[in-house]
Parts: C-alpha cells; structure tokens; sequence
C-alpha cells in the first residue's frame, strides 16, 4: 500500500518542481505508473479476503476494483484537462494538478481505511479539492451554486454520520472494520434504534445519490471542469456506495423495515431519472440524470442485502464508473471547440469527426448496457436480486432500463447523427490525446468483459 | 409587392396573401411590415455572421441561450398552482405510498407462505 500511497504524495512536490515543458507528461507518466502497481491490488489470494494488511489500511475484493478503478482514472483525468488549461498560467496548471493528486490521495485512503473513522475523515476530505474544481475551474456562474448544493447537500447528512460513528464507537469499542463484521446486533436504545439506522445511511444515499436528495447532482456535474465531472461521476458516486456496503453490515436486523422507503425511492427515482433525460437541452445535464439512474439501481440492491445484490451492486459501480467518465470525455470535446453544451446545436458530429463517432457509438452502446459488457452484466444481477426481493419490482426496473436505452440511443442520435449546423466552422480535427484518452476508457471495460471474478466482490 | 410564387417547402406567409391583403387595415400592414423589417434585420445580423471570414467562434443566438437557460432554470420561477400541485402529487407522492402498499403486501404474503412451510421454489437459485 505505501508503494502507492508515497508515490502519491509525492506526485505533489513533482507538479511543483517540473519545469513547464515537462509538467504534463511528467504527471501523467508518474500517474500511469502508479496505476500499473495498483494493479496488483486486483490479486485476491487471502482467505480471510483481508490483504495487504495493515492497522490503518487493507484491501478486499469489496474495495480493490475501485481502489483499482481510482488509480486508473488519475491519468485520465490529467490527460483530460491537458488542453483547456493550456492557456492558464502555469502556477494554475500546478495548482490544478496538486488539487487532483490531493483529491486521488484522500480517494486512496477512503477505499482502503479498515477504520470507519478513518474512512470518515477521507470521505470528508474528498470534498475540499473537488469543491474548489468546481468553483474555481468551473465554465459558468452557476458555478458557485453548483459548489454550494454540493457541500451542503454532503454536510448535512455526514455530520450526523459522524455523531452515528461515535455513539457506534462508545457501544461497541469499536470501530474497525474486520471487527465490526463479526460483532452481532449492536445494542442501540429502541428509542434512537430508527434515527441511528437512517443516519448512519444517509449521508451515503445522498452521495449515491438517492432520488429525492440527488439535486445536488446534475448542477455538480455539469458546472465541474472535464476532471471533477470525471472524478465526481467515476468515483465519489461509489464511495457512497461502498460506504454503504460497509455500513449495512452493522445495521442489519432492523434494515428489513426500514429499508422500504429507500428502496421505493430508489425504483421510483430510476423511472423519473430516466425520462427526465429525455428531456434534457444539455449534454452533460443528460449524462448527468443518466448517472443518477443507474447509481439508484446500485442503492436499491445494495439495500437489499443479498449477495446477489452485492455483488451486482459492486460489478455496475464499476462499469459504470468507466462508462460515465467516458461519456463526460465525450461532450468535453465538443465543448472544447464549440463552447456550447447545448444538444441541438452540436448534431452530425458523425460528418465532422468520424473517428469520435466510433467512441461516441461504443460508449453510448455500453451506458445503454449492451451484453456482454459488465454494465449489463451488473443490472442484470440486480435486476435479478430485486425480483427475488419482490416480484412487482421488475415493472420499474424493466421500464427504467427501456428508457435509459432510449435516451442513451437518442443522445448518440442528437450528437451525431442529423443536419449539421450551417455556422459551425474551425472544429478542430480530433486529436490523438482525445482517441487515447477514450481508448484508455473503454479498453478496460472491454477487458472485464473476460474476467468478471475481478470485480465480483467479496460475496462470491 | 414583387412576384412572390410560392416553393414546395415555403409556403405563402400570411401577410402576403392575395385574397387577404387587400382587405386588411393600414394599421394591422403596417405592423406586419415593421415585423418583417426586424426580422429581415437579423437574417442580415446572421448572413453577415456566417460569412464573416475572419470568424473563428459559433454564432451566438440570444433566443437559443434564453430558452436553454429557461429549461434549466425552472426553480427559482416555480409557483405553486393547482396544476403544478395535482402533478407533483400524482407523480411524486402517490407512487410511493402505492408502491410502498403493493411491496409491503407481496412481502408479507411471501413471509407468511415461508413461515407456513408453503412457498414453493421451483428453481434453483441463489439470490
């Protein structure tokens, strides 16, 4: 773990004391190096599923694929930003590139932390560096309230998860997670058995993000510069999630009541989710719902507490971490040559840029969960899971998951196919930064396509 | 007014048309004429845009930057009106309590065929 942790660190005094020239290659060169030690993570051969043990930090199957999937997308994300922070300053690019390192840092320790404190304070941590991505790097004035619904809609719902950790630590002794896994059903007062069960949740809805608190979302993601929508839709989704799996652990006896209204929120919000994005002038705000959509299917099975549900939980976070990062690399390319998000004015990319349209086509066939990529794979395990769960619940994952081929469909027609508009000159050819940043992509969910047990988890 | 012949996709505008414009007041052509000026006005705006060649960026259009900004604003100008509250009931608070009643009920059922011994499992299947 150390062997990423220090390379980590120390890509900050890097970005500070490269010279200008070498600053990005230099970055993303260190960057991809630790990726391919992180691979190594994906190796799970102890029994207990614990490895690379530590007091403070370990791994298991639940959280090496995002641990994995975290240090994959720090290249990308440098490689993303190379071009619209050509024109700042260079303290800027520094300061930029130091922002995602930090936010990389503190993703690092969350995944792996076995202490739930420690967890805590990273989930915490992970706020600061995108907030300022959003509002300092942002494009548009929405900016600021974009930043401001994104720190306070977190906020609100993790302090009280902070008290929920303490009272936990003052019952239990503890709060470690390869205790906690073992311990029974932890002896909470029945008058606060409610109130302690949901906050302990909530705070992880909301980042997931659950459909009546997911608002901060849309405006996050569409405000952010190309990184933070990468990062924000790639991985800090899925620390809600992961979160979660941890936590439902302890919670368990009462979560067979008091998991209905979630859950019900949950297959509600992928109906409304969906068609909200057929309804979309934006681009990003499209990609934006989309993600919601499928992160409320994730929270539905994760609620469920199935193994099934686990695992189909853990193998979409994963598919749809690449999937959503790519989509936002996609827009970012029109926006960077035409400055414009809006859907309609960007059509018949497919004349243009023909090679982008080969991108564009694969990863809206994977967002709309083409087989044999993971992202089918994953909702059909949690499609599964919910009927075991209840049979009605496949009228809403069945007609959630025809419209989300829908709008992915209708957002691969809108941007490529149709009348080019008459008043778009100088788009610039597609460069080889942009196919390579794509490629780098897809080519992993193309390759978990032959090894699935990878990103399985640990309920199988 | 000159020859206007009518194409096969533009049809004969309104203001033009011969049964109709010569009964029409001075006052309602004048209007119309007027609104024809301004309309001529920013196809000129647009021409000279496009064909500018010293252009680098999109053209700009204030109506499409309005109307995007309108759809994805609609909060700050929402009021409350029977219309607004029938549909944000029937599509917002309905649903749940329903689905809440069909999953409870089909839960219940299924628990109590579990705990009677009577659930039957035809498959095989983890879950």
């Amino acid at each position: 773990m150390l062997k990423i942790l220090i390379p980590t660190l120390l890509l900050i005094p890097t970005s500070w004391l490269a010279k200008a020239k070498w600053l990005w290659p230099t970055t993303l060169l260190h960057s991809f190096i630790m990726t391919l030690f992180s691979l190594a993570w994906l190796k799970n051969t102890s029994e207990t599923n614990w490895s690379t043990l530590n007091p403070y930090i370990a791994t298991d199957p639940l959280s090496s694929p995002l641990l994995t999937l975290t240090c994959w997308l720090l290249p990308l994300m440098i490689l993303a930003s190379q071009d619209h922070l050509a024109q700042d300053p260079l303290v800027r690019q520094r300061i930029y590139i130091t922002l995602l390192v930090t936010l990389q840092l503190s993703l690092i320790m969350a995944f792996a932390a076995t202490e739930l404190t420690m967890f805590y304070v990273m989930f915490e941590t992970t706020l600061i560096p995108t907030l300022i991505l959003i509002t300092r790097w942002g494009n548009q004035m929405e900016r600021l309230n974009a930043g401001t619904y994104f720190l306070f809609y977190t906020l609100a719902t993790s302090l009280p998860l902070l008290i929920t950790l303490l009272a936990l630590q003052n019952k239990t002794g503890t709060l470690s997670l390869l205790i906690i896994q073992l311990l029974g059903p932890i002896p909470i007062s029945p008058s606060v058995n409610i109130i302690w069960w949901t906050t302990s949740l909530l705070a992880f809805l909301v980042k997931m993000p659950l459909y009546g608190v997911h608002l901060w979302l849309p405006k996050a993601h569409v405000e952010a510069p190309i990184a933070g929508s990468m990062s924000l839709a790639a991985v800090l989704l899925k620390l809600g999630g992961y979160g979660m799996m941890r936590m439902m652990l302890i919670l368990s006896p009462l979560a067979k009541e008091l998991c209905y209204p979630f859950i019900i929120l949950a297959l509600w919000g992928v109906l409304m989710t969906s068609s909200i994005c057929l309804r979309q002038t934006d681009l990003k705000s499209l990609i934006a719902y989309s993600s919601v959509s499928h992160m409320v299917l994730v929270a539905a099975a994760i609620l469920i507490q199935t193994p099934w549900g686990l695992t189909g939980a853990l193998i979409l976070m994963i598919a749809h971490g690449l999937t959503s990062s790519a989509l936002f690399c996609l827009p970012n390319t029109n926006y960077e040559r035409t400055h414009s998000r809006t859907m309609i004015l960007t059509r018949g990319s497919q004349m243009i840029l023909p090679l982008m349209a080969t991108w564009w086509l694969i990863t809206c066939l994977a967002n709309l969960a083409l087989p044999p990529l993971p992202n089918l794979m994953g909702e059909l395990i949690i499609i599964s899971a919910l009927l075991g769960w209840s049979t009605w619940t496949i009228i809403f994952t069945g007609a959630g998951a025809l419209i989300t081929r829908t709008y992915s469909l209708y957002m691969y027609l809108m941007t490529q196919r149709g009348p080019v508009p008459n008043h778009m000159i100088s788009m610039n050819p597609s460069t080889s930064r942009e196919h390579l940043l794509l490629t780098l992509h897809l080519l992993p969910l193309l390759l978990l396509v032959f090894k699935p047990t990878t990103i399985w988890g640990s309920a199988y | 007014m000159a020859d206007y012949r009518e194409a096969p996709l533009a049809s004969r505008p309104k203001s033009l048309d011969p049964n109709e414009y010569f009964n029409l007041s001075s006052d309602f052509r004048r209007a119309e004429e007027d609104r024809a000026a301004i309309r001529a006005n920013l196809k000129r705006q647009y021409q000279l845009q496009l064909n500018n060649p010293l252009r680098k960026e999109l053209i700009e259009d204030p109506a499409l930057t309005q109307w995007v900004y309108a759809r994805t604003n609609p909060y700050p100008h929402f009021r409350p009106t029977y219309k607004t509250s029938l549909l944000g009931a029937v599509f917002g608070v309905v649903p749940l309590f329903v689905m809440y009643y069909i999953f409870k009920t089909d839960r219940d059922r299924k628990e109590e065929q579990i705990k009677a011994g009577t659930f039957k499992r035809p498959f095989s299947l983890s879950s």
